[in-house]
């Protein structure tokens, strides 16, 4: 009848959608967006400090990256950040995991108990930090007076500030941080196991080994490999905990990227090695994102 | 380029903006007063960074910015406290933006990379008709010249010297060290199990490099030379860490860390600054400070503010009659006696609360031989080079000659 009519109405709800999440849109483009390319033209142009303040900034392609590159201390935070990741990561997710069957089992002061170790999560990384820090301090921290009290003085040690423990020790406090955010997830992947199937197993005659690794081993694959990726990108970027423990000392023996990308950009102010730097560090959890939101696609397809 | 000029220009008019509001509400403020008085032709409001934070500084600070207000015509300040750490990074973040402040108060360390980056207005010729700079001591004077300019104006000094507690001394029966055979011996004597004979800093930011850097100065050598003349003063440090007479922990102390251990107990001896001179008087047992000990000559790293004014700031002149007023010893005395710092003034050395307090006197007296650290605009690469040949050799994974000689391309190169 009237000439409105005449936008099919499948169009008219594509408009409306983009409509809606244009203000999502225009947040991500000023906040996410233009950060990243700006940082993206940085890291290919002579930036530094000086020509900030009305110097040239010409174009220096990947002479940036060249020299991030041939930095054998970038070398250097690249082995500790995978040393960090894998080290944290395998522990968090063993140690996640034999809690979540802890928990998954009906036990007084269940809920309680839980709630108490999700206060290691709650606790923001500064203060979690420097509670390590006190913690761990060779001379006047808990551990070594523990040590000390309990006859096994011998064993002391000047945690933080001897190469060889420190990145274990920081490694130690972030599997403490990362420990029950990966029981609650895997707690929460137990409770979709069907009880049904245990009890079928059971009564098949399958023992408790048999069960764990014929049917909660396999069922929990998705929800590991969530975890694990979710894992892979908080870890990878950790920063306050480390920064707060150990600055990155002794020497770099605890200089993750994340680290070496700050000191760069704002202790020597080089802007543009900061920048592909950044971008460097980045293309890591950017993997394990494309790879979880494809395993998220992957299970919506399936399901 | 036309792109940045732009986006700068644009931070300009905005922070222009955002100044006039604050000075019409300054200006309404004043009218509010109501006293009646004709107002004062044209009021200005200054910006002022610094970063004393602690709270018992803000009355002091506020005490002056009201005496900055009732003497220097037409100026009103507008203070932002920044922690300690933080300042240089945010002023020079600030540069970028286009919303620097006028005047700073800013460590003396951080001259050449803030002067070198051509953040600091120069004040030379100023300097120059005010006539008063014989008047400071050399080593703080010499902070504030940079490539030939004056650009700021020394606020207060510290140095480092030695704190020990009598008791503990006198127990061992050893007298306060005055040169490092004597260091290493009576950090030795007071060593037991429970206390280390000596507690300092190692960590590896600048406070562990200006700890570092009078040993290296005592031993005839300097940062130009540190290939060969690392060598001594990491060697020595490693000798007490070996025997036990200093603890490794110190690689992971900042210098409250240290004042910490020494007032807890745990240290016979420190080496620290006046500043923790009101926290020590507070200490249950005696103590008292002797000059750091010497090697080959005594000398010890100057510490300590100084004033700026920013290159871009729009009241250049008023900026420097600020500047000129808080140099005025019948308010400067005052000030820094209630703040617990020392004058950067030679002519004030007999005027305030330090002449009778022997304490900030032995410091004042160090002031004479306290050193700047004025090695250029890329001082945050040798800084960096020489705390991790410190940390190097002191954890015991590099032999001090290697740790020197490392770390000496690095510095070179960085000194240009």
């Amino acid at each position: 009848m009237s000439r409105r009519r005449t936008t099919p109405l499948a169009v008219r709800r594509h408009r409306t959608g983009y409509l809606f999440s244009l203000p999502g849109l225009v947040f991500l483009a000023l906040l996410l967006a233009y950060p990243l390319l700006y940082n993206v033209w940085t890291s290919v142009h002579a930036v530094s400090l000086s020509s900030r303040l009305g110097g040239p900034e010409p174009f220096n392609g990947l002479a940036n990256y060249r020299s991030v590159l041939t930095d054998p201390a970038f070398w250097r935070a690249v082995r500790v950040s995978a040393l960090f990741t894998v080290g944290s990561l395998v522990c968090q997710f063993t140690i996640g995991f034999a809690l979540a069957l802890l928990f998954i089992r009906p036990f007084p002061f269940n809920g309680l108990l839980r709630s108490l170790l999700l206060m290691a999560w709650l606790l923001p990384p500064i203060v979690s930090g420097t509670l390590f820090r006190w913690m761990l301090d060779g001379d006047s921290g808990a551990y070594n007076a523990l040590l000390r009290s309990t006859g096994l003085g011998v064993l002391t040690h000047d945690w933080l500030t001897d190469p060889s423990t420190a990145l274990a020790c920081v490694i130690a406090a972030n599997i403490w941080v990362g420990v029950p955010f990966n029981m609650l997830l895997l707690l929460v992947g137990l409770h979709g196991i069907d009880p049904e199937l245990y009890e079928a197993a059971a009564l098949d005659g399958a023992g408790a080994w048999q069960r764990f690794r014929r049917i909660t081993l396999p069922l929990m694959r998705p929800v590991s490999a969530a975890v694990l990726l979710l894992g892979l990108i908080t870890t990878f970027k950790v920063f306050d905990l480390i920064f707060v423990m150990t600055g990155g000392g002794p020497v770099d023996a605890t200089t993750v990227l994340s680290l070496y990308v700050y000191e760069v950009f704002f202790r020597f102010f080089r802007f543009s090695q900061g920048a592909a730097g950044a971008l460097l560090l980045l293309t890591v959890p950017l993997i394990a994102a494309a790879l979880y939101v494809r395993r998220l696609r992957h299970e919506r397809a399936t399901a | 380029m036309t792109h940045t000029t732009d986006r700068r220009s644009i931070l300009r008019t905005t922070g222009a903006g955002a100044a006039a509001l604050g000075l019409s509400g300054a200006l309404a403020s004043c009218d509010t007063g109501g006293t009646g008085k004709a107002r004062k032709p044209r009021t200005v409001t200054l910006t002022l960074w610094d970063y004393f934070t602690p709270a018992n500084f803000q009355p002091v600070l506020n005490d002056l910015i009201a005496g900055i207000e009732a003497h220097v015509a037409g100026v009103r300040i507008r203070r932002r406290a920044i922690p300690f750490a933080d300042l240089v990074n945010t002023l020079n973040l600030a540069a970028i933006s286009g919303d620097l402040p006028d005047i700073a108060i800013v460590d003396n360390v951080s001259m050449s990379s803030l002067g070198g980056n051509g953040l600091l207005a120069d004040l030379t010729s100023r300097v120059r008709r005010w006539g008063q700079a014989h008047a400071y001591y050399p080593g703080p004077w010499a902070s504030c010249q940079i490539g030939g300019k004056t650009l700021g104006i020394p606020n207060n000094s510290n140095c480092l010297a030695l704190y020990y507690n009598v008791s503990m001394l006198h127990d061992a029966g050893v007298p306060p060290p005055t040169d490092w055979d004597q260091l290493a011996a009576t950090a030795h004597r007071l060593t037991t199990r429970n206390r280390f004979g000596l507690a300092m800093s190692a960590i590896r930011t600048e406070e562990g490099v200006f700890q570092f850097l009078p040993f290296l100065w005592q031993s005839g050598g300097d940062l130009d030379t540190f290939a060969t003349s690392g060598r001594t003063p990491l060697a020595f440090l490693k000798k007490l860490i070996d025997r036990g007479s200093l603890s490794r922990a110190c690689l992971g102390w900042t210098q409250e860390d240290v004042n910490a251990r020494f007032l807890s107990r745990r240290a016979a001896m420190q080496i620290n600054g006046p500043w923790q001179i009101p926290v020590l008087r507070k200490a249950p047992f005696d103590w008292n400070v002797v000059a750091l000990p010497a090697d080959k000559t005594s000398a010890t790293c100057l510490g300590g503010e100084n004033w700026v004014v920013m290159a871009t700031s729009d009241h250049l002149d008023k900026a420097w009659q600020v500047l000129e007023y808080t140099q005025r010893p019948s308010v400067l005395v005052p000030y820094l006696e209630s703040l617990g710092e020392l004058p950067a003034r030679r002519d004030l050395a007999r005027a305030g609360a330090w002449t009778s307090d022997p304490v900030r006197k032995l410091f004042l007296k160090q002031l004479a031989i306290a050193r700047p650290r004025r090695y250029g605009p890329h001082y945050a690469d040798i800084s960096q080079a020489v705390a991790e040949a410190e940390q190097a050799v002191l954890t015991g994974s590099v032999a001090p000659s290697t740790a020197a000689s490392t770390a000496a391309v690095k510095i070179d190169k960085a000194l240009g």
